[in-house]
């Protein structure tokens, strides 16, 4: 990643350790690089490793449960849905419009967070006055609140999520970012570069956006995993994704009128989520104590 | 510590929260010990998948609201699915000529606040609904051009045009009687705040979004009521509507998911009932203009490609019939030969497609609300894998509610869509009138003047006969030309816990006075 | 005390920002009138009523209306239940405060001993097992949660009551429901912040004083690690407050959650701007006094 070699914080010996050392000295850190990688195979091969057509209806063969349990057969390992179709499929098809809206909504909101944070604390006055209230405005709105409004007006579908999920979560990017930019520019080599005349556009890219990176790094991935579970509570309001499109979001909130009758309807899904997200928050973790010892919380 | 007082906090939390449990079944044997024949102090609790929309009885057209507010108001009369019209605030009625019928009240009929109820108090309220083009049941009654008082107790409803349906228009939602006086001195607000009607049950409290509470009107002109206090409440999600039955929270919860009848049934103290309603599901298709569902032979296709049967017995688990006419027996006008019967022939409609062109398939939009009728989305899921089979390739987009109604109000929808329509006038004018000409413009452009003349004729005909005849044989060709197809029928399914009494209306409605105890 | 003032007054562009950001959301998106009007109804008909609602005004305008009637406190009348929307806001936002506090208590009661238990034996299979269940409670969506939570306690154990509200036992599982997401985050918190201040100055001295490692956790740390678990309470109330729109509805609980749910569905712009505007203001008076709360309770902090 080679922005462990930046001298943000010289006093802490672990910084030059190897990268890959520190991976093998955290055995959760490890675990949660082997989920991520896991689900993102999965995601990139789905098309490959799947069995069926993930929106394959078959009336017949509804609600089908997984082959170890009575009634289940090996021809769907996991069950059928309501509508006959393979759950093992649909999981590993969800697992695209999971991970790409948990990541493009995060791309989405940390480009734009880091874009205004980094006016904001840089340029400072009118421009960190008005970026600023800004954020609080929109901390003052829950997320959920501000989706539901938009989506419900616009209607789902998979780029007006992703929007609507940047757009509403890029604050806490844009406030870390301004005050990690705030003390970075009062760094001795950022007054020598502005000293020798370097232009603000080239003190912004070369000097503060990578020291900015690492918290940024930290916060991002964890946000994945936020995005995830936001996702599958807009599936509840029934403003996620949409058939015949799957996620895992979906899945669980249309298996939720089967808890009590047909349990492996949601239960699937509702694993995928958490070993998911579990995988992406460990991952998170080990981040932020490589890139990072100063950050907590 | 503050550590500790936390635990201690925890602890009386915990404790307060059994000890409320226990009150909880404590009251629940106390009621059910005292079974008598069923008119003492007991209280019913109903468990509906919404709140009301509003006391305004004009201003909504939403079956559920209306299912309560039959405890509260009267109607002029009853359309009884068995025996017709039967009296209810009116004595009696006749049809003195082809625009004039003369009613009779009954007398000495009470509102809750103590007024009696006149032939002003009639007055009042059709004619609001009549002339206020705001309110959302207008369009039902913007036919009544006066209601002439000549005594206490008689009146006359004069209509613009001669109306075969006003009985019909009379005996459902808007047609509540309201307390004049009431309104006028008190003025609306306070009336929705306080609603007051002639039924057997008076508002006692709303919560809204949470529970209506009716107790008892003991002057009510009719049979004495049989519940000393009746609760509506409002809980949307079904498996908690289903849970609260279960644990013997509710009596009575509506719209049970088909998925959940079985567990309802093996449950000791629950069981299902479930009957037709007057909710047919339907594409809506585009007749003209540049989709392919203007080739009637793509309609047809649409038509036969689709098995309604395997989806009712999948999805709907039984709790529908299949149907080719959106006027459904019970119904004035019901062609009962496009009733319960299916046109499933997939190769047939593979061939019509090749006729039309469509050899290597078509593509069609394909729009869909979610989440608001019983397995809505999952049916279409169903029908578009089985359009697939044919050579249709439906681009199926699903909408929540609000999002589904703009460009359905603002008739924006592609080449077909799928919706679910009600009839609270029991009479063929309702079903087809969005069919005619005005009402078809920019939706389904349909335009067959055979049609349009069959309809507008039994829409002012005062001869029963021929007048259904005009419907039967509208819909004989509507059901051929295809600017809408009806699906299915669904039923209504209750869960029902097995203390009281319950038959299903055709209607939807809650007749509180028909549920007994056991 | 200065600050605090400072920080108040900057809330009013926010103020006005949230006014903005709400009528932008309200306006530019949705039309009301196919949901207020008759199916039957014709396009005159259609346009007068939008004439009525004032809706065919330009944008500026009927912004600067929208303001104007604001700062006399009127939000507008509700379509849907013909009365004045922040009336019917405010009726309902005690049913949903209680079930807020109710869950941060609950929340804090199990994530403070955890996020400290966790900060102690850092690294340990304790550690890495309070992780992992504050990570699954983070991971399972609310509404989930609350279901499940009904079938084993109501329906199966008959203990509680399934949904509604009234007594303290309705609000024990809809609580629960609701406060699992935030004490997840919160233990992870704590934890964080439990680890900083055990490796902080004060806290090497009192160990080198040779004062018992059980003293040092109790005396030193644990007081002020509870100094930033206000601020994190805090920042857990934009959270809490969306979350109460999903376990409302799960648990038919009468509070603002569920009034905005359905008023976005019907389009009852009235209720959803007074209950945006009520929820935002909300959500700024738990910062601004876990802000003031923070600096009484640690005076040395200074801000930039």
């Amino acid at each position: 990643m080679g922005v462990t070699s930046i001298a943000r914080s010289p006093s802490s010996k672990r910084v030059n350790k190897k990268v890959f050392n520190r991976l093998l000295a955290s055995p959760t850190g490890l675990v949660g690089l082997c989920i991520v990688f896991f689900a993102v195979t999965i995601a990139i091969l789905a098309p490959v490793i799947s069995p069926y057509d993930p929106a394959l209806t078959n009336p017949v063969d509804r609600l089908v449960p997984p082959f170890w349990s009575e009634g289940g057969s090996t021809k769907y390992i996991l069950g059928t849905d309501n509508l006959g179709r393979d759950i093992l499929s649909r999981l590993i098809y969800g697992s695209r419009i999971s991970i790409l809206v948990g990541i493009s909504a995060v791309v989405l909101a940390g480009a734009i967070g880091m874009f205004l944070g980094l006016i904001a604390g840089y340029y400072g006055k009118i421009w960190d006055f008005v970026i600023m209230r800004t954020v609080d405005a929109f901390l003052a709105i829950p997320n959920i609140l501000f989706m539901l409004i938009i989506l419900a007006v616009l209607g789902p579908s998979l780029m007006t999520l992703i929007l609507v999920l940047g757009g509403t979560t890029w604050v806490v990017y844009a406030r870390m970012v301004r005050s990690e930019t705030l003390s970075i520019k009062e760094k001795e080599y950022v007054k020598s570069a502005k000293a020798i005349g370097a232009k603000n556009f080239r003190i912004i890219f070369k000097y503060i956006m990578p020291n900015v990176l690492p918290s940024f790094i930290v916060i991002a991935t964890l946000n994945v995993a936020t995005t995830i579970i936001l996702e599958a509570s807009l599936s509840f309001l029934g403003l996620g994704i949409q058939s015949p499109e799957v996620s895992w979001g979906l899945m669980l909130s249309d298996g939720r009128d089967y808890v009590a009758t047909s349990w492996w309807v949601a239960t699937f899904p509702g694993l995928a989520i958490t070993i998911t997200v579990l995988g992406v928050i460990f991952l998170g973790d080990w981040l932020r104590d490589v890139l990072d010892p100063k950050l907590k919380g | 510590m503050k550590f500790f007082r936390y635990i201690l906090l925890l602890i009386v939390l915990l404790l307060a929260a059994c000890s409320g449990g226990n009150d909880e079944e404590g009251a629940e044997e106390g009621t059910s010990n005292d079974s008598s024949d069923g008119a003492s102090d007991e209280v019913l609790t109903i468990g509906n998948s919404n709140d009301i929309v509003s006391f305004d009885i004009h201003d909504h057209n939403n079956t559920s609201t209306e299912a309560v507010h039959v405890n509260m108001f009267n109607y002029l009369v009853k359309n009884d699915p068995d025996e017709g019209f039967i009296p209810d605030l009116a004595e009696s009625w006749e049809n003195v000529d082809e625009t004039k019928w003369e009613f009779k009240l009954k007398e000495g009929v009470k509102f809750h606040n103590g007024d009696e109820l006149t032939a002003e108090d009639v007055k009042f309220t059709l004619e609001r609904v009549a002339n206020d083009s705001a309110l959302l049941e207008y369009g039902a009654y913007r036919q009544i051009e006066e209601v002439e008082v000549v005594s206490d107790y008689e009146f006359v409803i004069h209509t613009y045009e001669p109306e075969p349906a006003l009985l019909n228009r009379v005996s459902r939602i808007g047609s509540g009687i309201l307390p004049k006086n009431y309104i006028e001195t008190e003025g609306w607000d306070v009336f929705l705040e306080n609603p007051v009607g002639t039924g057997p049950y008076q508002f006692e409290e709303w919560q809204k979004d949470s529970q209506l509470t009716l107790t008892r009107f003991d002057d009510y002109f009719g049979d004495e009521p049989k519940w000393s206090q009746v609760e509506f409440r409002a809980i949307p999600e079904n498996s908690t509507r289903v849970s609260e039955l279960l644990t013997g929270g509710i009596d009575l919860a509506v719209n049970i998911p088909p998925d959940d009848i079985e567990r309802i049934e093996s449950s000791e103290d629950t069981t299902v009932m479930s009957a037709p309603s007057q909710r047919v599901m339907l594409f809506v298709l585009r007749t003209q203009g540049d989709y392919p569902t203007a080739d009637p032979k793509v309609r047809e296709a649409i038509e036969l490609a689709i098995d309604k049967e395997a989806i009712i017995e999948s999805v709907l688990e039984g709790h529908a019939v299949p149907t080719r006419t959106r006027v459904t027996p019970g119904n004035f006008g019901a062609n009962e030969e496009l009733y319960d019967t299916q046109l499933y022939d997939p190769e047939r409609a593979r061939e019509l497609l090749e006729e039309a062109g469509y050899a290597d398939g078509v593509n069609i939009k394909l729009s869909s609300p979610s989440g608001r009728y019983l397995k809505d989305r999952e049916s279409v899921e169903l029908m578009v894998a089985m359009l697939q089979e044919v050579g249709i390739n439906a681009d199926v987009e699903f909408l929540e509610w609000s999002a589904f109604s703009t460009p359905y109000s603002n008739k924006e929808f592609e080449d077909v869509f799928f919706i679910a329509y009600g009839n609270s006038m029991f009479d063929g004018s309702q079903a087809l009138q969005r069919l005619e000409l005005e009402m078809a413009a920019g939706e389904t452009d349909y335009d067959n003047p055979e049609v349009e003349e069959l309809l507008s004729e039994a829409m002012n005909n005062m001869d029963e006969d021929s007048r259904l005849e005009q419907y039967q044989k509208a819909q004989e060709i509507i059901s051929e030309d295809r600017p809408i197809i009806p699906l299915f029928q669904v039923e209504s399914i209750y869960g029902v816990n097995d203390r009281i009494n319950f038959e299903p209306e055709l209607s939807e409605m809650l007749y509180v006075d028909d549920i007994t105890i056991k | 005390m200065k600050y605090f003032f400072l920080n108040v007054i900057k809330t009013v562009p926010v103020l006005i920002l949230i006014t903005l950001i709400v009528f932008i959301l309200v306006r530019v998106t949705g039309d009301p009138v196919a949901l207020m009007i008759s199916e039957n109804a014709t396009e005159q008909e259609k346009a007068e009523l939008r004439e009525a609602l004032g809706l065919n005004d330009n944008l500026i305008v009927q912004y600067i209306n929208y303001m104007g009637s604001i700062i006399q406190g009127d939000f507008g009348e509700s379509f849907r239940y013909n009365t004045d929307a922040l009336t019917l806001v405010l009726d309902r936002l005690p049913a949903s405060i209680e079930l807020a506090i109710v869950s941060m208590i609950l929340a804090t009661i199990v994530s403070v001993p955890l996020g400290i238990l966790s900060a102690i034996k850092r690294n340990s299979l304790l550690d890495l097992f309070i992780t992992g269940i504050s990570v699954v409670g983070k991971a399972m969506p609310n509404f989930w949660l609350g279901i499940m939570l009904i079938l084993v306690f109501s329906v199966m154990l008959s203990l509680l009551p399934v949904s509604g509200s009234g007594t303290l036992a309705h609000t024990i599982l809809p609580a629960v429901a609701l406060g699992t997401g935030i004490a997840a985050e919160m233990t992870r918190l704590i934890r964080s912040s439990m680890l900083e201040i055990l490796g902080q100055d004060f806290i090497r001295t009192a160990r080198s004083k040779g004062l018992f490692e059980a003293v040092v956790v109790n005396v030193h740390a644990f007081r002020n690690a509870l100094i930033p678990v206000v601020t994190i309470m805090a920042l857990q109330t934009s959270t809490l407050i969306g979350g109460t729109l999903i376990t409302e509805t799960v648990f038919a609980w009468p509070g603002v959650g569920q009034l905005l749910i359905q008023a976005v569905n019907l389009r009852d712009m009235a209720v959803v701007q007074a209950a945006v505007f009520i929820i935002a203001i909300a959500v700024i008076v738990s910062n601004l006094l876990a802000d003031l709360i923070y600096r009484l309770l640690d005076p040395r902090i200074k801000y930039d």
